[in-house]
This record gives C-alpha cells, sequence and structure tokens, in this order.
C-alpha cells in the first residue's frame, strides 16, 4: 500500500506582517492518529488548514505520501476535512450532502447509493438519509460531516476541533467513535483540539504547538511523564502541574538539593544527571498526583477550594510564601476545605526546567 | 378584556375602511368597464347593474394588445433573467473572489445606483439610435438591464454564507462554477425570487423608456400601448378602463400568487433604498 503519511518541512505562514506558523517540521506516518494541541491563537486551525490547501503555505514543503501537494488544489490532494461548525449544506437531504463530491466527480448512480448508504451505516445514519440537517441533533449532524469525509475515502481526514459544539455525553461517546471509525478505516487522521481527555485518548501522537513552533511531539503518556520543556509540562495534564521556584542549595551524589524560593525549610534531594551549579535557579514542577498529604515536615498548604469529583479530589490552596498549588486526593472524603495540610512530592516525580523554561535532566 | 377587544375592533374598522378608500379606484375600473360607453356619460354610478362586455372584445380585436403582451411579456422575461444571471455573478465575483480593486468595483456599483436613470434618457437614445436598435426588443432591453441593486442585496446575503461551507465545497472538489450554482445560488432562492418579481415589476410597469425607444405600433408595450388606444378611439372610458385592466391582469394575478415574496421583495428593496 502506498504511503499516505504527511510529511511538513520547514512549513511556515504569515498573515501580513505576522508570522503565524514559523517552520513546523513533522511526520505522521500512514495510519496515524495525530492531535495537534496548544493555546487558542497558537496556529493549529492554520496548519490545519494549510495541509488541506484552505490557506496557502508561505513557505516550506508538504507531503502527503511521497507527493508535494504544497501547491495544489484543496481537491486534488486527498485530503477530506471536517469542521467545528459541520459546515453542511443546508439545502440538501443527508443523502446529497454526503453524495455532493461523488456527484461532481461525475460517479455513476449505482457507486454513489452504495458509498453513501455504506458510510451511512458506519455512522448509524441509514434511516435519516432523507432529513435535512437542521433536523438532525448536533451528534447527527456531525455523524454527517464525517460521512461526507469518508465517502471521499480520502488518504488523509482533517479535523478541526470536531466535537466541541456537543454536549459533554455525545462527545464521550463520539470521541470512542471516532476511535473506531479510525481503526476501521487505517486512514492518517489529524485532529486538533482544547480538550486534554481528547488527546490524550485518541491519539498516537500529539503535537503541541505555540506561537508556532512546535514545542514537543510524541506519544500522550511520553509527553506526559517526560515534558522537554515547562511549556509543554504545563499544557499536558488537568489539573496541570504546580511550579515552585528553587534554587541549587548542594550537590547530592545523584543529583541536587533544591530549596523553594523563600522557604528555607523546604528543601528536596532530587535525582538528577547533569547538576547545574550552587546558587541556580530552577523551577520545580510537581504534578498534582504526586503530592502527598503527610504528617508532618512537608509544604504547608493552605487549602481553599477542595473540588470533590467523587473518586477523586483537586484541593486548591497556597503556599506560606503565597505560590497556588493543587493537589489530588483519592477516595479521601474528609473535607479539607479551611484546612492547612501539610505536603511533599515524590522526589522521583519532581520535574526540574531552567529559567528558560528548558528541562534539565 | 374587553376594552382589548374594542380597540382591536376599532383597529380592524380603521383598516378595513383605509383598504375600502384604497381599493375603491380598481373597482370603479372594473365596473367602468362592465358599461357600455354611452351609459358612462349619461350616469356614473358605480353599482355593477350591467354585465356588458363589448368594451374588452372591442379592445381585444381592434387594437394590437396581444402583440403588446407579447413584447411586455418577452421583454420583461428577458430582462429579469439576464439582470438576476449577470447581478448575482457580479455580486459573487465582489463577495467571493479576491482580486485587485474589487473595493473600488464595488463602490463604482453603488454609486451607479445615485444616477437617477432618466438622466440617461437621452445619451441612451441616442446610443440605441446608433447601435440600429430603435424599434426593437434589444433597444427596449438593454438600459434596463443596469440594476446595481440587485448586486448590492446578493452580495450581502453571499456575503453572510459561512466561509467553512465554502471550503467544503473547494474540498468536495467544486470550483467558482459549482459554488455559485450549486450553494451559493440555492441557498438564496428566497431572495432570488424576491429580486426576480421586483425586476420583472418595474420592467412591466416601466412607461418612459419603451415609449422613447419605440415609435412602431408593433413593437409597443403594454403601457405604451394603452395611450394609443385612448388616442385611437378618442374619450372612451369603457376600453380604456378595460385595456388598463387587462395590462394589469397579470401582475395582479402574479401578487396573489407570489404575495408574501412580493411583500418581501419590496421591504428588502426598500431597506437597500432607504
Ligand atoms: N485570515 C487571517 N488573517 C490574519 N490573521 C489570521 C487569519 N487567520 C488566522 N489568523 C491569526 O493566526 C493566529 C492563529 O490562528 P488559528 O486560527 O490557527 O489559531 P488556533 O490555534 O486554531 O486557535 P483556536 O484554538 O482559538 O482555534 C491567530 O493569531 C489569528 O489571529
Ligand atoms: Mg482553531
Amino acid at each position: 500500500m502506498q504511503d499516505t503519511g504527511v510529511h511538513l518541512r520547514d512549513v511556515t505562514k504569515s498573515f501580513g506582517a505576522v508570522d503565524v506558523i514559523r517552520g513546523v517540521d513533522m511526520d505522521i506516518p500512514r495510519g496515524q492518529f495525530a492531535v495537534f494541541v496548544g493555546p487558542s491563537g497558537c496556529g493549529k486551525s492554520t496548519l490545519l488548514r494549510m495541509i488541506a490547501g484552505l490557506e496557502d503555505t508561505s513557505d516550506g514543503q508538504i507531503a502527503i505520501g511521497a507527493r508535494d501537494v504544497t501547491h495544489e488544489d484543496p481537491a486534488d490532494r486527498g485530503v477530506a476535512m471536517v469542521f467545528q461548525s459541520y459546515a453542511l449544506y443546508p439545502h440538501l437531504s443527508v443523502f446529497e450532502n454526503m453524495a455532493f463530491s461523488l456527484r461532481l466527480a461525475k460517479r455513476p448512480r449505482v457507486e454513489v447509493d452504495e458509498k453513501v448508504r455504506r458510510a451511512a451505516g458506519i455512522l448509524k445514519l441509514s434511516d435519516h438519509l432523507d432529513k435535512k440537517p437542521a433536523q438532525l441533533s448536533g451528534g447527527q449532524r456531525q455523524r454527517v460531516a464525517i460521512g461526507r469525509a469518508i465517502v471521499r475515502a480520502p488518504d488523509v481526514f482533517l479535523f478541526d476541533e470536531p466535537l466541541s459544539n456537543l454536549d459533554a455525553e455525545l462527545r464521550v461517546q463520539m470521541r470512542l467513535e471516532l476511535a473506531r471509525l479510525h481503526k476501521q478505516l487505517g486512514a492518517t487522521m489529524i485532529y486538533v483540539t482544547h480538550d486534554q481527555v481528547e488527546a490524550m485518548t485518541l491519539a498516537d501522537t500529539i503535537f503541541v504547538l505555540q506561537g508556532g513552533h512546535v514545542q514537543q511531539h510524541g506519544a500522550p503518556l511520553d509527553l506526559y511523564d517526560d515534558p522537554s520543556n515547562r511549556f509543554v509540562a504545563g499544557f499536558i495534564g488537568s489539573p496541570s502541574m504546580n511550579f515552585f521556584e528553587a534554587t541549587v542549595a548542594g550537590h547530592t551524589k545523584d543529583g541536587i538539593t533544591a530549596q523553594l524560593a523563600g522557604q528555607p525549610d523546604q528543601s528536596f534531594d532530587i535525582p538528577l544527571r547533569h547538576r547545574p551549579e550552587q546558587g541556580t535557579v530552577l523551577v520545580l514542577g510537581m504534578r498534582p498526583e504526586h503530592l502527598m498529604v503527610t504528617a508532618a515536615g512537608g509544604m504547608r498548604v493552605t487549602v481553599d477550594v477542595a473540588e470533590e469529583l467523587g473518586g477523586v479530589s483537586y484541593q486548591h490552596g497556597t503556599l506560606e510564601g503565597g505560590e497556588a498549588v493543587i493537589f489530588q486526593q483519592t477516595g479521601a472524603r474528609h473535607g479539607m476545605h479551611g484546612t492547612v495540610q501539610t505536603v511533599t512530592p515524590e522526589l522521583a516525580r519532581i520535574f526540574v526546567f531552567d529559567k528558560s523554561g528548558d528541562r534539565v535532566r | 378584556m374587553t376594552a382589548k377587544r374594542a380597540r382591536n375592533l376599532a383597529f380592524s374598522a380603521i383598516v378595513l375602511i383605509a383598504a375600502a378608500i384604497w381599493i375603491f379606484p380598481l373597482y370603479w375600473a372594473l365596473t367602468t368597464s362592465l358599461r357600455s360607453e354611452n351609459r358612462i356619460i349619461s350616469d356614473a354610478g358605480v353599482l355593477i347593474d350591467e354585465l356588458n362586455f363589448s368594451a374588452y372584445i372591442d379592445v381585444l380585436s381592434t387594437s394590437k394588445l396581444p402583440l403588446w403582451y407579447l413584447n411586455s411579456v418577452g421583454t420583461s422575461v428577458i430582462i429579469t433573467v439576464i439582470v438576476l444571471l449577470t447581478g448575482m455573478m457580479c455580486a459573487y465575483a465582489l463577495s467571493q473572489l479576491r482580486f485587485p480593486g474589487r473595493q473600488t468595483l464595488y463602490l463604482l456599483v453603488v454609486a451607479s445606483f445615485m444616477v437617477p436613470v432618466p438622466a440617461l434618457y437621452v445619451a441612451q437614445f441616442v446610443l440605441m439610435n446608433d447601435l440600429d436598435m430603435v424599434n426593437t426588443w434589444w433597444g427596449i432591453i438593454l438600459p434596463q438591464l443596469i440594476v446595481p441593486v440587485v448586486v448590492i442585496v446578493y452580495k450581502q446575503f453571499f456575503d453572510a454564507i459561512p466561509r467553512e461551507m465554502r471550503e467544503a465545497v473547494l474540498l468536495d472538489g467544486g470550483g467558482e462554477f459549482v459554488l455559485l450554482f450549486k450553494l451559493y445560488l440555492p441557498l438564496n432562492w428566497g431572495i432570488t425570487a424576491a429580486l426576480a418579481i421586483i425586476t420583472f415589476i418595474s420592467a412591466w410597469n416601466n412607461f418612459f423608456w419603451p415609449f422613447l425607444v419605440v415609435t412602431s405600433e408593433d413593437m409597443m408595450t403594454i403601457p405604451v400601448g394603452i395611450t394609443q388606444v385612448t388616442d385611437a378611439f378618442g374619450v372612451a372610458y369603457a376600453r380604456m378602463m378595460a385595456l388598463a385592466l387587462l395590462a394589469a391582469a397579470p401582475v395582479i394575478i402574479g401578487y396573489l400568487i407570489f404575495q408574501r415574496r412580493v411583500t418581501e421583495a419590496v421591504m428588502i428593496s426598500a431597506g437597500v433604498k432607504g
């Protein structure tokens, strides 16, 4: 089977004087599910639309498989896109919406009928083929939009926040269906989302974008367990990682002793291969689930809000120095709201960043 | 409750009276056309107490009314079709295509809207004369093909169509023609119908231009033809009214069929003009 992966080489995009995408390289192998995440305005949609051919590429090269498509028309690239707003054709029935591209390609009637009905079967739309989009629920509309993509049998599916207009329950359901669909079709998929859970559960590879750069890419758990900079560490994971300023107080056999800024009694022996000089200012990152409530000797946290989710709870509070901190409790049922707790981090799970935000390992 | 009812009744009464005043001339034309010429002069009653169709028969058999009908229908239909097609395409280009001079072009269209049409009659007549189009359908049609309102209205409606819908068509393999005729036009059938109606009515009712450019009785449109009848018959009220009613009939029937659309159309064009 031919390669239908997506390969970007030093791709840039500027709108007038504004550089939105600045030199992005990426390789998404055939059949992979890639997810773009990043803060609002970081260029996720723009990059996706460039791959679709809906935006010109200012510089660099976009290839699908071995084919350079940088300057090809959207329809010739073998990509299909599902929009956040669905963008269904309101005047056409569900059937005609899905058949639109085939009709334009002048496919024989039998083939159109067969392909549309098969896609409708996969998406459980068979009973709705004669309805107009306005007569469908949000979830059904989203399925029609996906059906319109499937019918074209594209090499690459592009999704721009496809589930963000759905309510929570439907979102979970559609997420599972998308995962199933990906297995079933085996096509390359690129998916833009704001939703951590969607990114973590759907992705083979997550690309974290910021300011028009790919900050890091990798398997979801690799990004979670081993972020390469402070931005990625803070962006992946919800609630996000706690960051505290610290200085190197001394070196140990296999790491450093780091002292929290403004709290001389709080120091941690952290295993590290590269040991920064004594006195270096660092940032320590600790995930909420790696902060344990201990009897004494830890960091004192005044809990001001407790989010109880049943299985787990997130305790939001402040350290003595005023730094915000979140820690996680599992199975606990004693309301910590308003109390002072002492928490201790798992030393091996502390992430160390230098002042510029790069990871120190 | 009763106060509210009373107010409603009073309101209905006022509306009814206004409607009666408004419709009276039409009604009078009808009664007049159904009387004999002699009776009209001796007795100016307004009741339908006579069903005398001689005026209609006379008008239909002695004047060139059938020919005028044909000319009116023909020119109005051609004008409507061309105006809508060109207006739609122009609006599409101004709304969706990106090319240098687009803004200027749109301003020109808007500006042409400010030129009073009668100001151009002399120039247009000279032009038609030079083109040898006096006393032809094209002579009647050509100057009426410039209707900036159509462009402006279409552009506003095209502007409102979400960009993603357009992009979906591009990804599905459609080009500009597919976009216009399979997306933008079908999404705007309502406004197209409305624009068709106002364009048709204004072409149908247009008197002065056809009156200038046509001198041969065979090429006249109905409004121009009516003046001929008056001349030919002297003061022939019954026949005049019969002819006027026959001329208005298609418009009235059309209005009854498309009532809602016409109201919409008038409101939209008033919105743009006002
Ligand atoms: N047509 C355009 N003209 C000018 N600037 C644009 C255009 N499209 C996008 N931008 C700018 O490019 C940047 C990236 O936009 P983009 O839509 O890709 O962000 P995003 O990552 O998808 O954000 P979100 O998560 O909010 O959807 C933004 O700063 C935006 O203002
Ligand atoms: Mg976006």
